[in-house]
């Protein structure tokens, strides 16, 4: 496989750039941009991020989990405290909720870290420090009999420049 | 007109030059301030010592009054906390595109604040080697703290807070960790290689960072409302006069708003002078944040008159005492200054010159801190010194030790904030150039 890396200059012309390389054809495309832009997300149509499944996970472990810890400890060593019942579920749904928050912010951070950079760790050689500071890059995986035609879909999209990273 | 003479930045490359300027290296006036705060946290930390090894005699507290200062600035520095969350999170989920310059300065100082915040209840119990006691940990004992104590929430709420507020403000300083390891050539890029964490700015990783921010952003909202709710909790659930009644958890949660705000204001204006960040810090911010200051005041305003006006209608001599005694009595300088600088010193900023005019905002946000600090001082102290029986009344005053430790509190905010500055961006760059391209994007007719 090779990659194909066209340049630009602003995230309107990279949206342009995209919907070319799909309309001629080209699936595997990875766009890269110093700031997150929903008309690139739109034009990829990768649909929605699976942290929110680990976000719901951590925060249903995280409420049942304090719930569980303070009912199990109350009946471990049972003391009326306020005359209040041993499972004082108003009072405990203080930690509950912080548990809950807690442990749904740790799921959600940890699943970023595994989606976003470990599972994102490899194949950005055609990365280049101008895309943490005002360049778009736009990169065509493709077959080497694709490239002459990924590069002039890319020349027709406003690439101020489009070379070929890998063959 | 303020606005005509701030700069604008011209392109994301010059937005990306202005804010990485702050982390070249630094000015002799810089080394000698971040020395001056660390000598200032050395003495405190002498002064610590010295209390945990004499225990808690060298501090003022003596019955009736066993939270004294040490508490107070545990409150302050809670509320401090709040503005970075409020900012980021709140103010994010409401899409109010003018955070995005004051955001990464406020969530540093949230982290700060809290972790400051986290260090007093711990001075406070003075055998700080026993503060395992309060977490829950299976032992040979087979005892378990009181979940049905508001101390117990109180260290749950604290450290949660901490915990995602470190998570949230980490999260958003990836991508420009990022930036800052393509730009900068000295020993800090292997750093920053090491804290970006692989960033990219591939639309994958785009994709689940957005996320993440907004579920970050869900999480942390209702969180910093209870954060301080179940602060003021460990007051209200008391019975002392004063403290035990239901508008503590608004009025807290209202009046840390208030101070952290004023806490950013009064931090990022020399900021913004010394390393000519005009361009970026700008009137209008100033001016939004001027609001949120006078909403939050006259919601504490609000509820000092209420607090009075409940203590003559519930017709309850005790807390028409206590209330008499807040104004009258011989703290009554400490409520003075309270609601001076809290209700009063605000009122100007209804008038848009105030709120636009930099030098009048910082000096505002200064008496509102002070104000701020003084407004806990006031609950805690005239509360506890005055409660149901005129026999057990008593009288407080902070002894050196407790004041040193106050002081070092702020050299410690100050220094973690002057190194972080060098550090990394203390403006969110990735998204002062998403507004950019945002609003070069509408300029050209593109929605």
């Amino acid at each position: 496989m090779a990659q194909v890396l066209g340049i630009l200059k602003t995230p309107e012309d990279t949206v342009s750039a995209i919907h070319s390389l799909k309309t001629a054809g080209f699936a595997e495309l990875e766009v890269y941009s110093p700031v997150p832009y929903h008309g690139i997300e739109d034009a990829l149509d990768r649909g929605p991020s699976i942290i929110r499944l680990f976000t719901l996970i951590g925060c249903l472990t995280g409420v049942s989990f304090g719930y569980f810890m303070q009912i199990w400890v109350a009946y471990d060593w049972p003391l009326v405290i306020g005359g209040k019942p041993f499972a004082s579920i108003p009072a405990y749904t203080i930690i509950g909720f912080e548990l809950n928050i807690l442990i749904g912010g740790l799921f959600t951070v940890l699943s970023l870290m595994f989606f976003g950079m470990f599972q994102n760790r490899k194949g950005h050689d055609a990365y280049q420090p101008g895309f943490s500071g005002d360049q778009f890059g736009c990169v065509v995986s493709c077959h080497g009999d694709q490239v002459a035609r990924a590069q002039d879909v890319l020349k027709r999209s406003g690439c101020t420049e489009v070379r070929v990273v890998e063959s | 007109m303020a606005a005509i003479t701030e700069p604008v930045p011209q392109t994301p490359d010059q937005i990306n030059d202005d804010i990485l300027r702050v982390l070249e290296p630094p000015t002799p006036l810089y080394v000698l301030g971040v020395l001056f705060c660390a000598t200032l946290v050395g003495i405190g930390l002498v002064a610590f010592l010295y209390q945990t090894y004499w225990g808690m005699g060298p501090t003022g507290l003596t019955h009736p009054v066993m939270w004294g200062v040490y508490i107070t600035t545990f409150v302050f520095w809670v509320g401090i906390a709040h503005a970075g969350t409020l900012i980021s999170a709140i103010l994010y989920l409401f899409r109010a595109k003018w955070r995005n310059a004051v955001n990464r300065g406020a969530e540093s100082m949230t982290v700060f604040a809290v972790l400051i915040a986290a260090m007093f209840p711990l001075i406070h119990i003075g055998r700080v080697y026993k503060f395992y006691f309060m977490v829950p940990y299976p032992n040979q004992r087979g005892l378990w703290p009181n979940f049905k104590s508001p101390l117990v929430w109180d260290l749950f709420a604290i450290n949660t807070y901490m915990l995602v507020s470190i998570m949230f403000f980490f999260v958003g300083l990836i991508p420009d960790l990022a930036a800052a390891r393509d730009r900068v050539r000295d020993w800090r890029r292997h750093l920053y290689r090491v804290l970006a964490l692989g960033w990219r700015g591939s639309s994958e990783q785009w994709r689940h960072w957005s996320r993440t921010v907004l579920h970050l952003s869900g999480l942390s909202t209702p969180l910093v409302l209870s954060v301080h709710s179940v602060v003021s909790w460990d007051f209200a659930t008391s019975l002392v006069p004063g403290w035990h009644t239901t508008i503590f958890a608004p009025y807290f949660v209202a009046g840390a708003i208030f101070s952290g705000i004023a806490m950013v204001i009064t931090v990022l204006v020399p900021v913004r002078k010394a390393f000519g960040l005009e361009a970026y810090l700008r009137s209008e911010h100033f001016d939004n944040m001027g609001k949120l200051i006078l909403l939050t005041s006259s919601i504490v305003g609000y509820s000092y008159g209420m607090e009075y006006f409940m203590a003559w209608y519930s017709a309850n001599p005790y807390e028409q005492m206590s209330f008499w005694f807040r104004g009258f009595g011989y703290h009554w300088t400490s409520t003075w200054i309270m609601i001076i600088c809290n209700v009063i010193s605000p009122l100007p900023l209804w008038f848009k010159w105030c709120r636009t005019n930099i030098a009048w905002m910082w000096v505002t946000s200064i008496f509102i801190n002070i104000g701020m600090w003084f407004e806990r001082y006031v609950i805690i102290m005239t509360g506890l010194s005055h409660e149901y029986d005129p026999a057990a009344w008593g009288y407080y005053v902070p002894s050196v030790v407790e004041l040193t430790i106050l002081v070092a509190s702020f050299a410690l905010f100050l220094t973690m904030f002057l190194i972080f500055l060098r550090l990394a961006p203390v403006i969110a760059l990735q998204e002062v150039k998403e507004l950019w391209y945002e609003e070069r994007s509408h300029a050209k007719g593109h929605h």
